[in-house]
């Protein structure tokens, strides 16, 4: 089953509407960052980390636009928020997670390596992400370490398989009932 | 404030136990209102994505935790029409006979107002009513009831390789009572075996409320009110009976609404929450609470899944999320590991969110995690325990001294396992990695303890000094304040709570539709 650019909006569970130069777009995360959407929370700072740890974790990540995820559904009402956050206990606002939990992992890029996080090769990205998965390390300054694991990389996982490009990257029918309806943001 | 026109019943919630009320109570000819806090939805509004399930699940925090054993509530939380009912996956076996009454058995744990004889009529007309899949043949372990009206569930490969294990070790599997339709039902379609539970059946074949009971009720002249926040129960000047209820809307303004009836069916922790901040000067710790039962005996049963990866393929994307087989040999209550235990076998698995691929190995990432998404998506197996959890007075409710957005202090729950049924948890773990091993797994693992289904709080008995309601879930302080939902079982049992739910929530909206004069005058 291979998608058109359209068919694969259309058909995403991940179908989001981002604001484009004055009027709505329907676009999945993936093609909002194909097309470099703006990010109206995060910095671009911020957009950078978020891609480059989410891509150690989850490879695709980036291209598969987890930073335009997490940067919409940041603007979004927290009780119809989609992150999975919410099944974590951490209260709203999730900017007050993600944007100390992001700044922490890359200062530990720099304690570990003394390098960004996008800059890390495979062996340092497998360190840094062992280096807080389980617990907090030496001088972690931001919500706990292990549920900074768990969120950004169920987030990275929505976005690379959670989708019907996902699944079809998985060899797994999508099988939809309905998908989410255009406009819907 | 402003206060709405008077009904005969108001009614807290949309979920589960609510839309029985409101359907039992509008048929016998009671103006109805059904309140909800969350919002107006539709079955065409339940998406097909793992991702988008996640708009039914609260963000707002209601629950304080204290517990050494989490009692998971956002997880087992859910807002909007229907509750959490909404996505439930509709696995639906009976409490059996000696699970309402252990103390009497066994000195343990406590005894239900009534025995399960009791019950069974009101089991039977809601699965009649519903449309319930199985086999009562094969069902070794079902308590009396009648046959079930549809044949059985699907069972795919992922069932049949499971089902190797349990044999390979002189262990019984029957097919998985579910209120999902194997067939066409009562003009509802039958099933297709996409696995999209979670997310919401949006075709009616699952038993959610918006299928059966709410229709119902809105038929009969029920009304559904969303956005309705509701903080407390009114009481009369004398503080005898309940009047009404206090809310607030979108806008944050505040309404009462006036009604001869009061239920609540809130969910488990919310109802003890209103409760106990409706306190007035007659009722200093909380309405229903003279007893001080009020948030007592909380309950949510440990939960844990057992994974297996096998050479073959498993086509686990096939079938329900709840799974194709059950399995209950272990129910006998046992000293030392109290409690009964039960597998549902075969759940059907999608790639993300908390019960997907990807969680059943949470330490994996980078190109490990793809590799084994790649095998898992086709070769692996799921099924999940459900254990007993014992009632202890000192599990409980009680109100934090966090508050929400309109002053009502948050829940905050304490709630720590009985060592027996640790034992009994780690006891299930292990039984699980042997089951799957049996069945010819090149690899076993299970999942870190989660908790499913939230009960007790405000339990029924006979004894109005060891209890918060009576038999029909009326509060014995104040008869026409009425509890719906988990949170008036004594008794956890290991099975899951919603098929019981309704049918105590119908044996007593007809025990009320039946003595309405002597109720609320
Ligand atoms: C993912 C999942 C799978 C499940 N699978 C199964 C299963 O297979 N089998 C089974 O038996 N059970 C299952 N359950 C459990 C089942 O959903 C619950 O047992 C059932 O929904 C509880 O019914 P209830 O009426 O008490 O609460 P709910 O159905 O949750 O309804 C409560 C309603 O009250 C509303 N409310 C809460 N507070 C207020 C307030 N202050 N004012 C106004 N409204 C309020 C809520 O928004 C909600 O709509 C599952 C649950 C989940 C989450
Ligand atoms: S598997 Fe069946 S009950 Fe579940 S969503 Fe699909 S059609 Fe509905």
């Amino acid at each position: 089953m291979t998608l058109s650019r359209r068919e694969f909006v259309k058909q995403s569970g991940l179908a989001l509407s981002f604001a484009v130069a004055g009027t709505t777009k329907l676009l999945s995360p993936a093609d909002a960052y194909a097309e470099g959407i703006a990010f109206s929370v995060l910095s671009d700072e911020e957009v950078n980390n978020i891609n480059a740890i989410c891509s150690i974790l989850v490879p695709g990540a980036k291209e598969a636009g987890v930073a335009h995820f997490i940067d919409h559904q940041l603007n979004a009402d927290p009780n119809d928020s989609l992150l999975v956050l919410k099944y974590f206990g951490f209260p709203p606002p999730y900017l007050d997670f993600y944007r100390p939990v992001v700044s922490a992992i890359a200062k530990l890029s720099q304690s570990m390596f003394d390098k960004n996080l996008s800059d890390l090769d495979e062996k340092e990205g497998r360190k840094l992400v062992e280096s807080f998965r389980d617990a907090n390390p030496e001088g972690w300054q931001a919500p706990p370490a292990p549920l900074a694991y768990h969120a950004l990389r169920n987030d990275a996982v929505d976005v690379v398989y959670g989708t019907p490009e996902g699944f079809e990257k998985l060899g797994v029918p999508y099988m939809e009932h309905i998908l989410p309806p255009e406009g819907w943001s | 404030m402003k206060t709405n026109e008077k009904v005969d019943v108001v009614i807290v919630g949309t979920g589960a136990a609510s839309s029985v009320y409101a359907a039992l109570l509008a048929e016998a000819g009671k103006s109805v209102v059904m309140l909800e806090k969350g919002t107006a939805r539709k079955l065409t509004d339940l998406y097909s994505s793992q991702t988008w399930a996640r708009r039914l699940k609260w963000a707002t925090p209601h629950v304080m935790e204290e517990s050494k054993d989490s009692i998971w509530y956002n997880f087992n939380a859910g807002h909007g029409y229907g509750g959490a009912a909404i996505h439930h996956y509709a696995v639906w076996p009976r409490y059996h006979p000696e699970d309402m009454k252990e103390y009497s058995l066994y000195g343990q744990a406590l005894d239900w107002p009534y025995e399960y004889d009791e019950l069974r009529p009101w089991y039977d007309k809601v699965m009649m009513d519903v449309g319930m899949s199985g086999d009562a043949e094969k069902e070794i372990w079902r308590p009396a009831g009648d046959p079930y009206p549809l044949p059985p569930v699907l069972v795919s490969n992922h069932g049949k390789v499971l089902a190797r294990g349990f044999e390979a070790l002189g262990m019984h599997t029957s097919p998985i009572p579910m209120a999902i339709l194997s067939q066409p039902y009562k003009g509802r379609q039958a099933c297709i075996w996409d696995g999209w539970c979670d997310a919401g059946c949006p075709t009616g074949a699952l038993a959610n409320p918006l299928v059966h009971y709410i229709p119902r009720a809105v038929k009969a002249g029920a009304s559904l009110r969303p956005d309705s926040h509701v903080t407390r129960v009114l009481m009369d000047n004398k503080g005898v009976r309940a009047n009404g209820v206090e809310y607030y809307d979108s806008e944050g303004v505040k309404h009462v609404q006036h009604a001869d009836l009061v239920v609540l069916g809130a969910f488990t922790i919310e109802n003890p929450r209103i409760l106990l901040n409706s306190a007035t000067s007659k009722h200093k710790n909380g309405l229903g609470n003279s007893s001080g039962m009020v948030g007592k005996y909380i309950m949510s049963h440990p939960a844990v899944t057992a994974f297996g990866m096998f050479e073959e393929e498993t086509q686990n994307h096939i079938g329900a999320t709840g799974g194709q087989l059950l399995n209950q040999d272990r129910f006998p209550k046992e000293k030392g590991s109290f409690g009964s235990q039960q597998w549902e076998v075969a759940l059907a698995l999608k790639p993300n969110d908390l019960l997907g691929i990807a969680m059943s190995r949470a330490d994996l990432f980078g190109s490990d995690l793809h590799s084994f998404m790649k095998k898992a998506s086709r070769s692996m197996t799921s099924m999940v325990a459900v254990v007993e959890d014992q009632p202890m007075i000192e599990n409980r409710i009680e109100l934090s001294s966090k508050k929400d957005k309109f002053g009502m202090p948050l829940a905050l729950a304490k709630h720590t396992w009985h060592e027996e049924t640790r034992k009994l948890f780690h006891d299930t773990a292990k039984e699980g990695l042997k089951i799957v091993k049996a069945a010819g797994a090149t690899q076993a693992w299970h999942s870190p303890p989660g908790g499913q289904h939230i009960m007790g709080g405000t339990i029924m008995g006979s004894d109005p000094e060891k209890s918060v309601t009576n038999e029909n879930a009326q509060c014995h302080d104040i008869p026409n304040l009425v509890l719906g939902g988990g949170g008036i079982f004594p008794t956890s049992s290991c099975v899951n709570s919603t098929y019981t739910i309704h049918a105590t929530a119908m044996k007593s909206s007809r025990y009320i539709a039946d003595h309405w004069g002597s109720i609320v005058s």
